[in-house]
């Protein structure tokens, strides 16, 4: 996967462009819009990601000049400047999302990973595995180990989000926003809480904890690397 | 033009156009008075010759001897000319001078008539002798005497001219000097506006406790004087405001600022095995996180301080919004034992992602300082011209004097307790109070015996 990042302040950009290779992605760094437009419309990257302020031809120039050019790929926005004018005007321009800055590593990721996905639709799945753990989807049941886990509706979601995302660190505005529907910033400790009951259920009696709290960053399950 | 003088140049000179207009009008009144009574003057006066030339007439019969009596009895007055003729012929004649024709139509009931005789400017009339009984045959059947006289005004021109001329000298003089008066009365009124000025001219960011003088300027300016200290009052009010507000985010930025430099600094101080240089990323990764919030907390403040037009506009169902926040803090709240529940239901019209925030705020406020093993009740109900949403927890009684204050920016009611534990930065109610003005409504607290409540009301649309 390629992701071309055009940012002209150079060390978000350094630390961005570090970020995604090392989440597995090839990734291309320019830091004015002309370059990054003409390198956007030369190669073949599965991803852009733009900032809105930048020298030489602002990042909804480069939108512009890409689409008329035909070429669909996704951009994602990254601004300074919150104002739903700005967020309006960039999905109307045709960007499949938008983050404000300063915004998490984690939060970047996540969409990053949502967007590329998007494209890859497959037979949706009835049932999630990871390791011992399986979540039927249908049926709305939780085993682990052949043995019935007991969750609440919530609980069931928190847990379908993470195993969809298995080995995804979720930050937790993005589980806040996905799970309950709360999209702006509150008690991050509700989401905590949250996860220490989740755990309890799921994890309380097995060697192999799935659920993990990455600090700083947010939650993952997975199965870890020692075990 | 006139726009740009000042008000006193303006007041003085409308005072000095008014004076000039009225002291012109005073003069020509006098001039022309003087005029009319010139000429009653003069009819009398020949009106008085007439009758004393009639009598002389009158008494006597010769020609020769009416000449010699008229000139003994109008010898002494200079100036007067007559003539009196009988058909064509000139029986007496006083002066020497030429009558124009037209007089000889007129009578002795006609205002007299003004000529002028080369340098002379003379009024005169002209009458018939309506003598009662010719007695000594100076007529004859059939022709009758005339007599006309005129008097020299050349005085009277004279009089006139220097009465005009002293009059303008006057008009002019006392114009100037009523404008002079009108400068010095101008400035002494405006004076206040002066001290006003001045006073104005104190106000600076530093000094924003003076205040117009209401009782040292007049009636009609101290309404203006009020005004003006009440908009200095108000400004004084969110100058102070703002002031707080950038000193307090400067100390609330300082503390972990500080805190991560340290921590970096001391880590950075000499080699450490890989977890620990983890823990400390990961730590200074929490704080950072605690910063972002921070500050987009006080530019979404900002933001409505400016007065937003809200994003968008729906039906709210603010029972519906309750519940499904109540399943997000429903983790927490059994964590801590608390019961949670919602009464009532209602819809208002407004932003669901900002009203979802403000119940948020109150909620997340709620079970922070709720009591374990008790309840936190949200209650959705029709209130006056609007709907009320009232969130009840039982804690700490919080203090009358803390609770206007609760919603203001970084107020936390307990000082000691400030931060480490509760992740919010004491803006929580902030942006729950600018929400609410953002939709017209207003928010509100109360606190009896432990039992705190906080309500949001929202004002029904018309």
């Amino acid at each position: 996967m390629k992701i071309l990042i055009v940012e002209d302040e150079r060390k978000t950009g350094e630390y961005l462009c570090m970020g995604l290779r090392e989440a597995g992605y090839a990734v291309e760094l320019l830091n004015n819009g002309v370059d990054g437009l003409h390198q956007a419309l030369e190669g073949d990257h599965d991803l852009i990601i733009l900032d809105v302020m930048l020298p030489g031809m602002d990042g909804w120039q480069v939108l512009r000049g890409l689409r008329a050019q035909g070429r669909e790929m996704p951009v994602l926005f990254l601004t300074a400047k919150d104002h739903v004018d700005d967020r309006v005007k960039g999905l109307e321009l045709g960007a499949d999302d938008y983050l404000v800055k300063p915004f998490s590593f984690s939060e970047l990721l996540a969409r990053v990973r949502t967007i590329l996905r998007r494209g890859r639709s497959g037979m949706e799945p009835t049932t999630l595995q990871v390791a011992d753990l399986e979540l039927d989807l249908l049926r709305r049941r939780v085993t682990r180990a052949g043995k019935r886990i007991d969750l609440t509706a919530k609980e069931f979601g928190l847990l379908e989000l993470l195993m969809r995302r298995k080995g995804e660190v979720l930050p937790r505005s993005l589980i806040a926003s996905q799970v309950w529907d709360v999209n702006f910033d509150s008690d991050t400790n509700v989401i905590e809480v949250a996860m220490r009951r989740l755990r309890v259920k799921v994890d309380d009696g097995f060697e192999c904890r799935l659920l993990q709290t990455v600090r700083g960053m947010g939650y993952v399950l997975e199965v870890p690397e020692h075990s | 033009m006139i726009r740009r003088l000042t008000l006193t140049a303006r007041l003085t000179f409308l005072y000095t156009l008014v004076s000039a207009v009225v002291l012109l009008g005073l003069g020509v009144l006098v001039a022309w008075s003087t005029h009319l009574h010139f000429i009653d003057l003069d009819r009398d006066y020949l009106l008085d010759k007439v009758q004393l030339i009639e009598k002389i007439v009158d008494e006597t019969p010769e020609p020769v001897e009416l000449a010699a009596k008229l000139d003994e009895s109008l010898n002494s007055h200079q100036g007067l000319f007559i003539s009196i003729t009988r058909g064509d012929e000139q029986l007496f004649g006083k002066g020497g001078i030429t009558f124009p024709a037209e007089l000889a139509a007129r009578s002795a009931a006609d205002q007299p008539m003004d000529w002028t005789d080369g340098e002379r400017q003379l009024r005169g009339m002209s009458t018939e002798l309506s003598t009662a009984q010719m007695r000594g045959g100076l007529t004859s059947p059939g022709q009758s005497m005339r007599l006309t006289l005129a008097l020299d005004t050349q005085h009277h021109t004279h009089f006139m001219q220097m009465l005009r001329q002293q009059l303008a000298i006057y008009v002019i003089l006392a114009t100037l000097l009523s404008g002079l008066l009108g400068w010095w009365a101008a400035r002494s009124g405006l004076a206040p506006l002066r001290t006003m000025r001045e006073r104005a001219l104190k106000v600076t960011a530093h000094k924003l406790d003076e205040r117009m003088p209401i009782d040292a300027v007049p009636v009609e300016m101290a309404e203006l004087a009020r005004s003006l200290n009440t908009m200095l009052e108000r400004l004084q009010q969110d100058f102070t405001k703002l002031m707080e507000f950038s000193s307090d985010i400067a100390h609330e930025l300082r503390t972990p600022i500080s805190n991560l430099l340290t921590q970096t600094q001391v880590s950075l101080s000499q080699h450490r095995d890989p977890d620990t240089y983890r823990d400390i990323l990961a730590s200074n990764a929490e704080e950072f996180q605690r910063l972002a919030r921070m500050v987009s907390d006080m530019l979404f403040l900002a933001k409505t301080d400016h007065g937003i037009q809200l994003p968008n506009r729906e039906d709210v169902a603010l029972e519906e919004e309750a519940k499904s926040l109540l399943d997000f803090y429903d983790a927490v709240a059994e964590d801590k034992e608390l019961r949670l529940r919602v009464v009532g239901a209602g819809s208002v019209v407004g932003d669901r992602l900002m009203i979802r925030r403000a119940i948020s705020n109150l909620l997340s406020n709620a079970l922070r300082h709720a009591h374990p093993h008790t309840e936190v009740e949200l209650t959705v109900e029709s209130e006056g011209d609007g709907i009320n949403l009232c969130v009840t927890n039982t804690g700490d009684p919080v203090e009358a004097v803390d609770l206007p204050r609760l919603f203001d920016r970084f107020y936390r009611a307990d000082k000691a307790r400030a931060h480490p534990s509760s992740d919010g930065a004491g803006l929580g109610l902030a942006i729950t109070k600018a929400i609410m003005l953002a939709h017209g409504g207003s928010v509100a607290v109360t606190s009896v015996a432990g039992r705190t409540r906080f309500c949001l009301h929202f004002v029904s649309q018309p």
